[in-house]
């Protein structure tokens, strides 16, 4: 063995290890967030109570700026700085209502993690699946580094939130620019239940 | 119920050469093409993390889809879901946790010849274990105690649509059905697949007529309806435009299951 490939060699292991060190970081930080979550749900009575008791926590644990850009996609960079306080304000509303729509006050879910892997620097994707209510989900979190560790996509059978809320908002851009986007998300805030 | 074992045959007959006719097109599973900003520039990413694009699948038949996605969600919501509900508060859980193994048990068919058609023989096998094993220790399918043996755990469902997905057929344009909800041209086949696999719809071929014979189907459809429903809500809940919103949760998902 030469040195060239010793040296390659070195490297490959420091990345490695650097990647796991990366996705074990991730790891701990999902399962705060999801006992966190879980700790939430199981104090708050009613569901506009949950809803209230939510926001702080996934405030902390979900990156709602990254989010809402990607929900968006391409039609961000020719929003306004205002426009794009708006429309995080807004998607941020949507996505703690989805999460507490979700959850029931006082039913613990069993989450089995999975080996997570790192598709990319700074990115890892944690694999679980989720006991809930008699059924089983396959539920994959996106994680990135910029903001320590943040959930920034949730992934249940296949079907990515995100991706989701890319396709309506998309078309809503290319319908109208970002005034078509914000109204759309003022929308369905606002829609009765 | 007797015609419409009839028609099964004709419409297996009438779609095929659709989805077929796609495959050549399209070989992709999950048929998604890049989202294009409307200055026309190739990059269409809001960051560098960013690979998202819209989730695209044919839609030339968008506005009567549309309409039939606000018929299905008008009877959800007067007629399902009050029957749904009824059926929830009538069955105790246990017996309707009883009632959804046995049906998934029976269906035993539809995964094992879809398995073997995908050339999945050891799953085939696992199957085979399993649906003996609930069968005859869990009284006739009412329990699951396979759950209980890591080898036949947690083992992934197969269906025709997947099978077809798996061959390399495309998704075809996408179709909303009355009542089923969400599909796309490869999926109705697949679902015509999947109803001539399925025991209980030979039972209505068999002895179609007699009136007993709609209650065995009806039972099945009323376990599956709390599912579909959730489903329903869940990918609508919340949602900018709720048609878009189930379209791509459709897509996905499916794309999904034919990566298992």
């Amino acid at each position: 063995m030469n040195l060239r490939s010793l040296i390659l060699l070195g490297l490959l292991f420091t990345l490695q290890s650097a990647a796991s060190a990366a996705t074990a970081d991730a790891e701990k930080r999902l399962e705060k967030a999801i006992d966190d979550v879980l700790a939430v749900a199981n104090r708050s009575s009613s569901g506009a109570e949950l809803a209230d008791n939510l926001r702080p926590v996934l405030e902390k644990h979900l990156s709602f700026s990254a989010m809402t850009r990607r929900a968006v996609g391409p039609g961000w960079r020719q929003f306004s700085k205002a426009q794009q306080e708006d429309a995080t304000r807004l998607f941020t509303t949507l996505i703690i209502r989805t999460y507490s729509n979700k959850l029931t006050p006082g039913e613990q879910p069993v989450i089995k993690f999975k080996p997570a892997s790192a598709p990319a620097p700074g990115r890892v994707d944690v694999p679980t699946t989720l006991l809930y209510q008699g059924s089983d989900y396959n539920v994959t979190y996106r994680m990135e580094e910029p903001e320590g560790w943040r959930v920034t996509d949730v992934v249940i059978e296949g079907v990515s939130l995100i991706a989701n809320y890319r396709t309506q908002l998309d078309a809503q851009f290319k319908k109208g620019g970002a005034q078509a986007v914000i109204s759309s998300l003022n929308q369905s805030v606002n829609r009765p239940k | 119920m007797k015609n419409y074992a009839h028609l099964l045959p004709l419409l297996l007959a009438s779609l095929l050469p659709l989805a077929t006719g796609c495959s050549s097109a399209r070989k992709s599973p999950a048929p998604v093409v890049p989202a294009s900003s409307g200055d026309g520039k190739s990059v269409a990413a809001a960051d560098d993390l960013d690979e998202y694009e819209s989730v695209a699948i044919a839609d030339p038949l968008e506005p009567l889809n549309r309409a039939t996605f606000m018929l299905n969600h008008g009877i959800y919501y007067a007629l399902l879901r009050p029957i749904s509900k009824g059926y929830e508060f009538i069955i105790p859980k246990l017996l309707r946790t009883g009632i959804h193994n046995a049906y998934e048990n029976v269906k035993f068919p539809v995964r094992l010849v879809n398995n073997t058609l995908q050339g999945n023989f050891q799953q085939a096998g696992k199957e085979t274990g399993k649906f003996l094993v609930n069968s005859v220790v869990g009284v006739g399918g009412l329990m699951e105690p396979s759950e209980r043996i890591p080898a036949l755990a947690d083992i992934p469902s197969a269906d025709t649509g997947q099978t077809f997905a798996k061959w390399g057929i495309g998704q075809g344009p996408y179709i909303v059905l009355p009542l089923l909800g969400p599909s796309s041209t490869r999926d109705v086949v697949g679902l015509a697949g999947d109803f001539a696999l399925n025991p209980i719809s030979w039972v209505t071929i068999i002895y179609g007529g007699y009136a007993w014979t709609i209650a065995i189907p009806a039972a099945n459809t009323m376990r599956s309806l709390p599912n579909q429903l959730a489903q329903y809500d869940a990918a609508t809940e919340n949602s900018v435009d709720a048609y878009l919103s189930a379209r791509t949760a459709y897509v996905q998902y499916r794309a999904a299951i034919a990566e298992r």
